[in-house]
């Protein structure tokens, strides 16, 4: 446990990508494949201004010759263009499908590492934790990291070797005039990086806008009822009109905000190209004449096929220097998830097995309550004290009591899905705090008061807790929780599938289903938490002679909020704000009990004034 | 009906000539905008399409024996006026779009939010809040951007390869008529490539959705997976799923592997070609970079076509489900001929009323009672009886199927669903808080109340010292739908925005749940003088609300049962005897 705080310190440092490194050695081939397709590719495509400015030349020279170019004279040049063709063609394809391939590769690992994570983790972590919140990190955050894996990889090794090589080529044809270029490119890259910040900003506002249009739509939909009650109709839509108006005026903001930083980036490139045109054809007029320009004692003599070849170089360079701007949000972006993501994965598992834990098997089902408290992670008053009490095993006994007043807990408890203090819960003697947590697991077949099923065929999810279980087990089962006439009334039978997919199943359908899911689990102790209270009285009859029949000799403990469900069982356990009020037989109960005696009255009272509707 | 409900779900499919005649509806207060805009579009792809002939000139001037200085400067200045001139028509041209393009999101914001703001309650269960934001706030958007986004560029792109085809032609009409067969290459693969991966794509997106659904189950689920073990098991099926996504994913890159790399290279081809017919057909220097200049332009508007023809199928979509939604008529409506009522009296009848949410599943049965003006009537039931139902009949939240419903001896059909929903102040269960502040939920941002106004409101329920505690007081924050409010405050701020609105009749659905003991007492204290401002209803679930009843009805399934005060009906010692036991004198086990 002490581990904790210092991992979460530590995700802020090195360890940041500790989760992705090893996929980066795993993928380092693909990757270091697509690099050198792609840096082929930049060297390359560097070749067609060359190309363009030589035929230039050649045309040129011909021309002052007086001879007309032959294709023969050009073959190079063609050959040439066509092994860039070539070779552009096979390099980008390689590039997109080795890169894309180890980012898709690596977002799949992670996300699955992230999976097996999240099964282990606690429910502790459930309560605190939305779902919605972690779907987040595997959907929004994962993507962002993706993103980055491979268009941010793409985008910066193009940027970087595209540019190199470019000036390169610039700085061997002629190192003045790329001098002279420099200093306006680097504009660019300024600009663009100032640009670049203003634009998030504006683009958030923008979202954010857009954010609250959708939020006042959704509550002045979600809270019709109190518009129409206090005839504000007139009013809300005042009141949207100024939203949408701040929607509209956001937009066009950030259009004319990114409109002008195109426009002045296409204005410096303007400038840069006039000049080219201007100071170049200068040169190339003071060449031809016989009288070159010397500058820095370096004799501008580009003829007029390199400058096209110069200009075609400089047109190259644009891209690179817009986005390195783009290059460096999309990374701190993606690190922001990633830093999500490791947070994530460093959350503590607090259940699991101590040092030499035993494996429990084939128990007979006593279970022994000592002294036994407990309150949840966080809280600070114990949702159950000082319990003692033990049930017998075979034993089937009934937990009644107000809500709240812990039977709920009592059930999670049994489940280890908490810690609970060492040497006040044991399984047939055996402390449950020194067994794996999962042999403890096994040994209670658990219905859960939510009853919850998953989007999956009937078949499998009263199988869940045996895959391999045969048709005949399956029918049983449903036959025990007296489903099976509901089931096979389906269409579709014992394949129907459940939820949003399938038929909506009621909560009856789904309580019974649940019971059935348990059932075929047949482990030593079963627990009914609150189980039957939407199935009707002669269903709940049914399968409570069912319990009493088919699970003779194993341990049920069936917790409801009616008394009449458990009031045949041998013996009840009364809970009362957490505490033991009784453990005793219903009879006896009648006497002892007053939350008891009040639970019987009351339902009594119940029945008649509802008697109606039955 | 049916046809209505269908309309709601946005399934109807609408003629092209429907469509178009109704987009362009939206489009005509813009069109003085729209006209410039075009105009300006067919300036700036005309001078875009001229650029690359300065390149021309410059260069057959700097390989000619001519050479000229002159012409070099001229051509330079010639080309940078022309590319500031065309960016600052680009500027005009954009903002102009825009705002035209959201002046019509506004406007049918506006007109959507306003219909649907006028959809009868039972309309609007029937379809998801989701997806009626949806419409407003990004269909809206769709639709406008079919103008400013999707025509004006497919009209650009076309403008452009029209353009550019042309001025090829005049440098070279045999290289432009081999580009021709580049043309068609292009065109063809993009619309092949785009049919493919709009396939591979919706594949894609079933995969996400099946991953997500997968995880948004388990994650819900984790309890389960756990107490049974199923860990492992579970991994395997996201493991099944999540390779699912990664294949579909990787397929996608493989699409556009093939597709991407293919179109550079005939682009590539295409330079050659250039170079070797331009060579033989003895072009100058200047014709050939200028149609090597010229071929980039052409080839990227040709394989936008295809994106365009994609976004205008959406566009088309969202249109056609926004359209759906606004043929929706509302149910309930005043009468031609209904009246504007300023004051009621506050007489309530009922005589004979039947009404059912779905046909022939009755929720009240025969119910008739009349309520004195001034008088407070209490409903009591078990769950199901339709107590909350009667409540919501009186404001025409829906209409009764057989009987009548009076105020002051006039059917409330026959009174305006405004003047009578001013009149009667509603007191709901779960209070509903907007976001904003304590101040804006009484009000409900209406200006027209004066902060005396307020305040005395508040006063009179006793939500002002809560309130007072509050740090910034009136102006507190409601966080996440009321979260930093007790139950029983939220009541008391429900209480003190009926107040304010000055109701002459009241109804009060009084809440279950539990309410600290301080907060209870100052209800019961507000209630006891909020039932003096008229005539009340309530759903009662409080025994003092009940014993201060002057009249108390009974429901049992939709029936009338017992009628009479607390103490005759104690007497009785029925039905509503036997219900108040167990609802009052044991409370706290029910």
């Amino acid at each position: 446990m002490g581990a904790v705080a210092p991992l979460s310190t530590k995700v802020k440092g090195m360890l940041f990508n500790k989760y992705l490194n090893r996929y980066y050695l795993k993928y380092a081939w693909l990757y270091l494949i697509g690099i050198a397709a792609l840096i082929a590719v930049n060297y390359f495509q560097l070749l067609i201004p060359e190309y363009l400015g030589q035929l230039v030349d050649l045309c040129s020279d011909a021309e002052k010759n007086g001879t007309a170019l032959t294709l023969a004279a050009i073959r190079d040049i063609l050959l040439g263009v066509l092994l860039v063709a070539a070779v552009l063609w096979v390099g980008r394809t390689t590039w997109r499908i080795t890169i894309f391939n180890a980012s898709g590769k690596m977002e799949a690992a992670l996300r699955h590492d992230m999976f097996l994570k999240a099964e282990r983790l606690s429910q502790r972590y459930y309560h605190e934790n939305s779902v919605g919140t972690v779907m987040a990190w595997f959907t929004n955050d994962i993507e962002t990291v993706e993103e980055n894996l491979g268009w941010g990889t793409v985008m910066m090794i193009d940027a970087v070797f595209l540019s190199l090589l470019t000036i390169w080529r610039m700085v061997a044809l002629d190192w003045v005039m790329a001098v002279f270029l420099s200093i306006p490119l680097l504009l660019i890259v300024v600009w663009g990086a100032l640009v670049e910040k203003f634009m998030s900003n504006k683009w958030e506002a923008r979202q954010k806008a857009f954010d609250h249009v959708y939020d006042f739509s959704q509550e002045s939909f979600t809270g019709i009822s109190v518009i129409k009650a206090f005839v504000k109709e007139t009013q809300q839509l005042h009141e949207f009109a100024s939203v949408a108006k701040k929607d509209k005026e956001e937009n066009i903001s950030f259009v004319r905000v990114s409109v002008l930083f195109d426009v002045t980036i296409e204005i410096i490139i303007a400038v840069i190209m006039a000049f080219l045109i201007g100071m170049g054809g200068f040169f190339v007029y003071r060449l031809v004449t016989g009288n070159p320009v010397v500058l820095f004692g370096h004799a501008m003599d580009l003829s007029a096929g390199e400058l096209v070849t110069f200009i075609g170089y400089f047109e190259t360079l644009i891209w690179p220097m817009i986005a390195m701007g783009q290059i460096v949000t999309m990374h701190s972006r993606a690190r922001a998830s990633l830093k999500r993501i490791s947070r994530f994965m460093t959350e503590e598992e607090e259940i699991s097995a101590p040092e030499g834990a035993v494996t429990l098997e084939n128990i007979a089902g006593r279970i022994t309550f000592r002294n036994f408290s407990f309150s949840y992670p966080g809280a600070e008053d114990e949702a159950l004290h000082d319990l003692t009490f033990e049930i017998e095993p075979g034993e089937t006994i009934g937990v009644v009591g107000k809500i709240g007043c812990g039977k709920s807990t009592l059930a999670a408890c049994l489940l280890r899905l908490y810690n609970v203090e060492a040497g006040t819960l044991f399984f047939d003697g055996v402390d449950v705090m020194d067994c794996t947590p999962a042999s403890v697991r096994n040994a209670v077949a658990y219905v859960p008061q939510d009853n919850f099923l998953f989007s999956d065929k009937i078949r499998n999810n009263i199988a869940f807790a045996r895959p391999d279980a045969t048709e005949e087990e399956i029918e049983a089962a449903a036959k025990f929780a007296d489903v099976h006439d509901n089931i096979v009334a389906f269409s579709d039978g014992y394949d129907t599938v459940s939820g949003e997919r399938g038929v909506t199943l009621s909560g009856g359908q789904k309580q019974r289903i649940s019971i059935a899911r348990a059932y075929l689990k047949d482990a030593p102790i079963m627990i009914l938490d609150d189980s039957v209270s939407a199935v009707d009285i002669k269903t709940e009859e049914e399968i409570l002679g069912n319990i009493a029949h088919a699970r003779r000799g194993k341990t049920t403990v069936v917790i409801a909020s009616r008394v009449s469900t458990v009031s045949h069982m041998s013996r009840i356990l009364v809970l009362d704000n957490g505490r033991v009020e009784a453990f005793d037989t219903p009879a006896r109960l009648m006497e002892t009990s007053p939350t008891y005696q009040k639970m019987v009255y009351l339902q009594a009272l119940e029945r008649e004034v509802e008697g109606g509707k039955v | 009906m049916e046809e209505d409900m269908q309309k709601l779900f946005g399934d109807k499919h609408l003629s092209t000539k429907e469509m178009m005649h109704r987009t362009l509806k939206y489009l005509k207060p813009e069109r003085a905008r729209f006209c410039l805009a075009l105009f300006l579009i067919l300036i700036n792809v005309g001078l875009d399409v001229i650029l690359p002939m300065f390149i021309r000139t410059v260069v057959d001037n700097l390989t000619s024996p001519a050479i000229s200085l002159r012409i070099i400067i001229g051509v330079a200045v010639g080309y940078l006026a022309i590319r500031l001139v065309n960016q600052a028509f680009l500027y005009a041209e954009s903002m102009i779009l825009q705002r035209a393009g959201q002046n019509i999101v506004y406007r049918l914001r506006m007109e959507v939010f306003e219909h649907i703001e006028n959809m009868s309650r039972n309309q609007l269960n029937e379809m998801p809040v989701g997806s009626l934001v949806t419409r407003v706030a990004s269909y809206t958007a769709s639709m406008s951007d079919l103008f400013t986004s999707v025509l004006v560029n497919l009209l650009r792109n076309l403008l452009t390869v029209v353009g550019v085809y042309a001025i090829m032609f005049t440098i070279s009409w045999q290289l432009s008529l081999a580009m021709l067969g580049f043309l068609v290459v292009v065109l063809v693969t993009s619309l092949v490539f785009r049919h493919r991966v709009t396939a591979i794509f919706r594949e894609e997106r079933k995969s996400i959705s099946d991953l997500n659904t997968f995880l948004n189950e388990n994650l819900s689920g984790m309890k389960l997976i756990q107490v049974f073990l199923r860990e492992s098991g579970k991994d395997k099926e996201m493991l099944e799923k999540n390779e699912a996504l990664r294949r579909a994913r990787f397929r996608v890159t493989v699409a556009f592997g093939i597709y991407r790399p293919f179109i550079s290279m005939l682009y590539m081809l295409s330079i050659a070609v250039t170079f070797s017919l331009g060579v033989a057909l003895a072009l100058t220097p200047g014709m050939i970079v200028a149609f090597y200049l010229y071929l980039s332009n052409f080839f990227n508007p040709i394989q936008n076509l295809a994106d365009q023809l994609n976004n205008l199928q959406k566009a088309l979509t969202a249109s056609e489900r926004l359209f759906n939604l606004l043929d929706v008529s509302p149910e309930v409506r005043d009468k031609p001929d209904a009246v504007a009522v300023d004051r009621f009296k506050g007489k309530i009848e009922f005589r004979h009323v039947w009404f059912a949410y779905n046909p022939d599943e009755w929720i009240l049965r025969d119910v008739s009672f009349v309520i004195q003006p001034g008088e407070t009537c209490a409903f009591v039931g078990a769950t199901g009886a339709g107590k909350t139902t009667i409540l919501s009949l009186i404001v025409r939240n829906f209409e009764i199927q057989k009987g009548q419903i009076l105020i002051d001896d006039r059917d409330i059909t026959e009174i305006q669903i405004k003047s009578l929903r001013r009149a009667v102040g509603q007191m709901l269960q779960d209070v509903f808080l907007f976001s904003g502040t304590v101040r804006s939920n009484i009000t409900l941002n209406d200006p027209r109340f004066t902060e005396e106004e307020i305040e005395a409101a508040v006063k009179y329920v006793n939500a002002d010292s809560f309130i007072s505690r509050q740090k910034h007081g009136l102006d507190e924050e409601v966080i996440a739908r009321g979260e930093n409010f007790s139950q029983g405050e939220r009541q008391l701020l429900s209480f003190a925005r009926t107040v304010l609105h000055h109701p002459q009749i009241l109804i009060l659905d009084e809440a279950t749940a539990n309410i600290d003991t301080e907060t209870e007492v100052l209800i019961q204290q507000s209630l006891e003088k909020i039932r003096t401002i008229g005539t009340m209803l309530v759903v009662a679930h409080r025994l003092s609300t009940i014993q201060h009843a002057d009249q108390i009805v009974v429901l049992q399934n939709g029936e009338v049962i017992e009628r009479g005060t607390h103490q005759e009906l104690l007497r009785h010692r029925g039905y509503y005897y036997k219900l108040y036991q167990l609802q009052f004198e044991n409370g706290e086990g029910a």
